[in-house]
């Protein structure tokens, strides 16, 4: 599915007491873009991609992807829309150790409909074998860190989205598995024509995005070069 | 079975009508799994607790109609019993269950007049007091033992003075001799009834009863042994067994009688309900008995649930901190699109294996500790007692599931509350 532009006009995201956690006055990214959040440790990237993904309860203002108000949504409409337009990579994979890399790449088999379920398990087949996963049958907690990522990434193409959202997606890795891991999810994102957002302090994968947004004490400077 | 097979449907349907709805739709049995077997050392805790309490109360349903059973199995031979007034309860141990006592005799003017009566099929004189080993030695007739065992497993029935016939499980063979002491257990006088050697010559069927364990002998042999008449006139000393002579007839504890028409034992239990005798039914004592110890046994079977909803909620209680183990795997799933119901479906899931595990293997181990239980009673009393697994206890288990299975509901509805970002981020 090709990628969703995305306009945020506004947003403001609270936690407890009140306390503002990011404000975005204005944030606009082309369909297919690949943007990286980068900024100092508590600034509020991860705050601002978890709000974009509709995960934040207490996020006000504009949210629109494409045509969907996240903002607006209720929460039942927030998570169908990321069940068919978002694919999520964690920092520490977060995946199911009793459960095969099919498994795990296919896990939103589980929960989509019946006529998804073929499509979905032969998607994440195609891109865990593009990743160069050959025994998709193992388990993945004999799986190397690198080959958890790319399980992870198998999992957040499975559905086709048009959107990935990356949480620190090279944190765990080496410097040559994380190179290899950018470079593979930069190739699937743009051969898809997927907008890609990834919060990261990793240089080599900044470097290799279209532009950066920086976040310093929960506020955007939207536009700002790549340092 | 009908009956049962509905009420055990009705009690299920609940438990299946909230699966059915919560997993419609979706399939999270892999997910669900793969969580099962990553907390398998405690999800094994929980199982073994909830299986303990499941076997618990199903064990003592279980154990408790088989002691009743057996009991009253062991009465079923003894239609009416008649004896000199006093305790039904006390007559009822002595003659049906060879718990002897010190009672009043029945002459023989009244065992005439029983064994006289026209509708009466079988008036059998039981006399105790002696024993051999750990055997008591009962004196009878031929006809008694017949009634009681149908034909003999081996040998034949005693004939004469100085045979007997044995019980199934009597440790003596055949052809084997002994003499009878005077009283039993550890106040028997081996040496009272010296010369009164006996053989051997028969050995009953299974009853299982007390009588399984018992020597039968001619009630004569009881007599002459104490150095009273035999029950026979002179001319006919040698004889063994009814009729009796009055003016011979040296006494009885109790008459066991017997009726071919049921409407029979009724008339002769008002005709010998007398100031000088007592009528009984065993089955009616026994009844009573049950009745006392099945107020005792709903008592009891209310603790058993109530101990068993007890150990639920707490297994549920840990199930609420169980899923914090999870909770961000569960937030995973919300991350990427799962539907909440599905999220709902994976924790209720999850708790309702433990449960019917647990439910399953308590069933199993209830059946097993019944048999091991009801085998040594069995032992101890020579009451045969044989308990299995029926339709009350498949109640008790469907009934548990169901209710169990509802409140597993909640731990569920927690874990949908949780924070996401929190718990992703945990």
């Amino acid at each position: 599915m090709a990628g969703l532009p995305l306009e945020v006009r506004n947003l403001t995201v609270t936690g407890s007491q009140a306390r503002i956690l990011v404000r975005a006055d204005v944030l606009s990214i082309a369909p297919g873009e690949a943007i990286g959040i980068r900024g100092p440790s508590g600034a509020g990237k991860s705050t601002l991609l978890y709000a974009l993904a509709g995960l934040h309860p207490t996020a006000c203002g504009g949210i629109r992807w494409g045509g969907a108000d996240l903002v607006a949504l209720g929460e039942g409409e927030r998570t169908r829309f990321r069940r068919e337009h978002v694919g999520m990579v964690f920092q520490d994979f977060l995946l199911f150790e009793e459960l095969t890399a099919a498994g795990n790449a296919g896990l939103a088999a589980a929960f989509g409909s019946k006529r998804e379920v073929a499509s979905i398990r032969d998607r994440a087949g195609a891109v865990l074998e593009r990743l160069g996963i050959r025994e998709a049958r193992r388990n993945v907690d004999s799986f190397s860190g690198g080959e958890r990522q790319r399980v992870a990434i198998a999992r957040a193409l499975a559905n086709d989205p048009s959107i990935i959202l990356a949480d620190e997606p090279t944190a765990s890795l080496d410097r040559e598995t994380a190179d290899r891991m950018i470079s593979d999810l930069l190739d699937l994102a743009r051969s898809g024509g997927k907008t890609l957002i990834a919060v990261s302090h990793d240089r080599a994968l900044l470097d290799r995005m279209d532009r950066c947004i920086d976040v310093i004490d929960g506020c955007l400077r939207e536009g700002a070069g790549i340092a | 079975m009908v009956q049962d097979s509905l009420v055990l449907i009705t009690l299920l349907a609940p438990a299946v009508l909230v699966g059915g709805v919560v997993t419609s739709g979706y399939r999270p049995f892999a997910l669900v799994g793969s969580l099962l077997w990553r907390y398998r050392w405690t999800n094994l805790v929980f199982i073994a607790l909830i299986a303990v309490s499941v076997g618990l109360g199903v064990g003592l349903t279980a154990q408790e109609r088989g002691l009743r059973q057996g009991t009253a199995r062991a009465a079923d031979k003894f239609d009416l019993i008649v004896s000199a007034p006093g305790s039904e309860i006390t007559m009822l141990f002595a003659a049906v269950y060879l718990q002897p006592s010190d009672v009043p005799l029945l002459d023989g003017a009244t065992y005439d007049e029983i064994s006289s009566n026209e509708t009466v099929g079988l008036a059998a004189p039981i006399a105790y007091g002696d024993s051999f080993d750990s055997f008591p030695v009962i004196g009878t007739t031929p006809q008694f033992v017949e009634h009681l065992s149908g034909s003999l497993a081996e040998g034949h029935m005693f004939t004469r003075v100085g045979e007997a016939v044995v019980g199934a499980a009597v440790e003596l063979p055949l052809a084997a001799h002994f003499i009878p002491a005077h009283g039993s257990g550890e106040e028997a006088e081996h040496e009272a009834h010296a010369g009164a050697e006996t053989a051997i010559v028969g050995r009953m069927t299974p009853t299982g009863s007390p009588w399984d364990k018992a020597i039968l002998v001619p009630v004569e042999a009881v007599w002459e042994v104490h150095g009273l008449a035999n029950g026979h006139a002179p001319e006919r000393e040698l004889q063994i067994g009814p009729p009796f002579d009055p003016a011979y007839f040296p006494g009885t504890p109790a008459v066991m009688v017997h009726a071919d028409a049921l409407w029979a034992n009724y008339a002769l239990k008002s005709e010998f309900t007398t100031d000088k005798t007592m009528a009984f039914f065993p089955g009616a004592v026994l009844s009573r008995l049950h009745g006392l110890m099945g107020d005792v046994r709903q008592i009891m079977s209310l603790m058993a649930v109530v101990t068993q909803v007890l150990v639920t909620a707490g297994v549920l209680t840990g199930l609420v901190v169980l899923t914090r183990l999870f909770s961000r795997r569960l937030a995973l799933l919300r991350a990427i699109g799962a539907p909440g119901r599905f999220v709902f479906a994976v924790v209720w899931s999850y708790a309702a294996t433990l449960i019917a595990g647990g439910a399953l293997i308590g069933l199993g181990a209830g059946y097993v500790a019944t048999g091991i239980i009801s085998r040594e009673i069995s032992r101890r009393t020579d009451i045969l007692v044989q308990s299995g697994l029926a339709w009350p206890e498949y109640h008790l288990i469907a009934g548990f599931v169901s209710l169990t299975l509802l409140l597993a509901l909640v731990p569920a509805f927690l874990a949908l509350n949780r924070p996401v970002i929190p718990d992703l981020r945990s």
